[in-house]
């Protein structure tokens, strides 16, 4: 298992608030991270429904100390609170998803979610000006045409680099419930949004309409039983996608099949083992993440307790299941009573899909060799860490004596809690969201 | 008795967290009330399980009360279960509590609708607190079991005449602020030697008409 170093803490603060180092703002609280798909970009959302985009470093052979550092690019107000009127209710600013649109220009595009609405960003560069119009002068006030003696060509001058962000599409109104999801399909012309109980598809470039493609609302609401959990598109079969529900079930749905993919393709589904039935079964079971693998031969998801690894040709089990933290299996009731047992950890593959990681309490998280079977527990914390230090891993006891270096299970701080991580696509580098703090580790062998 | 306090306390935490859940921001999570009416489920029958078997000796005393031993339910927490689930009529004709309820209260039948309008519904949920037009037949019944039950630890503060107090109809916060401190004063009176129940007991159709009306109320938004 490969060491992880961490380079430098990333901090992430709105620039016109002080903070200290233990408080912190809801509105500060990381809800999203991506990188993109070269790794050179990160983004980030926020409960504030803020977008903040880190971009890495060039290596340069003067500053080899500085190789690859992450610094921000652009910062940007993506979504804002607004009101329902019909339902009198408020519509959260908090971005649920951000996904990256494949470079095709010198633009970045991506997509950023709340509840209700998606908007589609174009974030570009701007370090040129044109100089010299005619009409107007240098501050850009009119001229009075009356002293225009001569006529000039604007010429385009350098000028210091300016990000800038503009929203350039705006998907509204075509979800009666709160998105959770948002895939890019592979045909970089549409994409999909998941809300409790539909999925509808899009069009970039069509705003007003929206395909709806799976619907699981039953015409009796009484009969509800579970919902939709999440969904992602195949990475390479543009009419594969998967969605997951509260249930612990995954369907594949193909979309050649029919025009609304009611009708699964697949059905995953592992048979609960009867000597783990407990009061809160049903929640733990609930998914909270599926990601498909780089290669699209795999399947992970992510409940409360497990990460499991699903081949696609193998329905009725998971081909591994890796316990994140089972000492918290004797704790549901406290964690059902603190509304831990809520919690939607996330889960990712890194970028030969032979490592999987994801978010725990205490502010750890867990990283899984597939090949190995070995697995690591790792710390965010700025107390632990100091520049180019490596990483330690971390132990829980579960019972019985504590080692120095342990942390028992009443010990743990709940309230610290890894929920996003993302992998770099290509490099072992690591984003983890730890509440208003983006950690940004890497592998000290490159 | 374990089981009965354990599963009372999972119930009264579960409808305070629903009834919480209507304050946060960005309304009412689809997801987020599914499961907690999948564990204030869970806890019911459990809780019902455990007192059938704490009760069973008792029935056999009262065989002139009810012809279903089932129904025998002093406890405040089914009386609450009860009224909410007389918010909505139940299409189910196979609910064993439904048959007698008809036979007790003719004069209010007529078949009811399957599905209850929306605005209805929604109305029912609103803080206005409007009177339903459909009367509750589970609230009656609720009464006679009262009535019938003559437990102490029921006060009688806390059992207004639904049909006098609020109409067929209470809005669900007030139902559920009821439920949440009848849920709190009750206090189980079974014999300590009733085990906890292994499986339980077949599916208590109030029970998924709690859980389709919390999912409801969940929906109207």
């Amino acid at each position: 298992m490969k060491c992880f170093s961490r380079y430098l803490p990333y901090i992430f603060r709105p620039p016109n608030t002080i903070l200290s180092s233990s408080c912190h703002t809801e509105a500060d609280i990381i809800s999203t991270v991506e990188f993109n798909h070269t790794g050179e970009l990160l983004a980030t959302g926020d409960k504030g429904g803020r977008v903040v985009i880190f971009q890495r470093e060039q290596e340069s052979k003067n500053q080899i100390h500085r190789r690859g550092e992450y610094n921000v690019y652009s910062t940007f107000q993506s979504h804002e609170p607004e009101f329902d009127y019909l339902k009198s209710l408020e519509i959260e600013e908090k971005i649920n998803k951000i996904r990256w649109l494949p470079q095709q220009n010198a633009a970045y595009f991506l997509l950023s979610t709340n509840d209700k609405t998606v908007k589609l960003w174009k974030v570009s560069e701007r370090d040129k000006r044109p100089e010299g119009y005619n009409l107007k002068d240098e501050e850009g006030r009119l001229r009075d045409p009356a002293t225009i003696t001569t006529l000039r060509v604007p010429v385009l001058r350098p000028m210091d680099l300016m990000v800038e962000a503009t929203p350039r599409r705006v998907f509204a109104n075509a979800h009666t419930y709160h998105i959770n999801s948002i895939s890019v399909n592979s045909d970089y012309e549409t994409y999909m949004s998941a809300d409790d109980l539909r999925i509808n598809l899009w069009n970039f470039e069509i705003t007003n309409q929206s395909f709806n493609i799976v619907d699981i609302k039953p015409a009796n609401m009484e009969e509800l039983t579970e919902v939709i959990t999440a969904a992602e598109f195949h990475p390479h079969h543009c009419n594969t996608f998967v969605y997951s529900s509260s249930k612990g079930t995954i369907r594949l749905c193909d979309m050649r099949a029919s025009a609304l993919c009611d009708r699964h393709t697949k059905f995953f589904e592992e048979p609960e083992d009867p000597s783990n039935r407990s009061f809160f079964s049903e929640i733990i079971s609930s998914i909270s993440d599926v990601k498909f693998s780089h290669s699209g031969r795999y399947i992970m998801t992510r409940d409360y307790l497990t990460v499991k690894v699903w081949d696609l040709n193998m329905e009725n089990r998971p081909i591994e299941t890796y316990q994140v933290h089972d000492y918290l299996r004797s704790k549901l009731c406290s964690l059902y009573e603190n509304d831990c047992i809520f919690d939607k950890f996330e889960c990712v593959w890194n970028g030969s899909d032979s490592v999987i990681m994801t978010g725990s309490y205490n502010n750890f998280f867990r990283m899984f060799d597939r090949n190995t079977k070995r697995d690591v527990t790792l710390e965010a914390s700025r107390e632990n860490s100091k520049p180019r230090a490596i990483l330690k891993p971390r132990k829980v006891c579960v019972g019985g004596k504590r080692r120095k270096d342990e942390i028992s299970v009443d010990s743990l701080d709940f309230s610290k809690k890894i929920l996003h991580t993302a992998w770099h696509p290509s490099e072992n580098i690591i984003a983890v969201a730890a509440t208003n703090n983006l950690y940004i580790f890497q592998d000290k062998v490159n | 008795m374990e089981v009965q306090k354990e599963a009372q306390r999972i119930m009264t935490l579960s409808v305070w967290k629903m009834y919480h859940s209507r304050m946060q921001r960005g309304g009412l999570r689809l997801h987020r009330s599914l499961q907690l009416s999948l564990v204030m489920r869970s806890a019911r029958e459990l809780y019902l399980s455990a007192k059938v078997e704490a009760h069973e000796p008792e029935v056999s005393l009262q065989p002139a009360r009810s012809p279903d031993p089932r129904l025998h339910r002093p406890r405040e927490a089914e009386a609450e279960a009860a009224r909410l689930d007389g918010e909505q009529p139940s299409p189910e004709p196979m609910d064993t509590q439904e048959a007698p309820r008809a036979e007790e209260a003719p004069p209010r039948g007529g078949p009811r609708p399957a599905k209850v309008s929306r605005k209805r519904r929604s109305s029912s949920l609103s803080d206005g607190g409007d009177v339903g037009l459909v009367p509750s037949k589970k609230a009656r019944l609720e009464e006679e079991e009262e009535e019938a039950a003559a437990s102490p630890e029921v006060p009688d503060r806390l059992q207004p005449s639904p049909a006098q107090a609020e109409g067929a109809f209470p809005n669900l916060a007030r139902v559920l602020q009821r439920r949440f401190s009848g849920l709190l004063n009750c206090s189980p009176a079974a014999p300590p030697t009733a085990p906890p129940a292994c499986e339980a007991k077949p599916a208590c159709r109030p029970a998924d008409n709690m859980l389709n009306v919390l999912v409801r109320a969940v929906v109207a938004f």
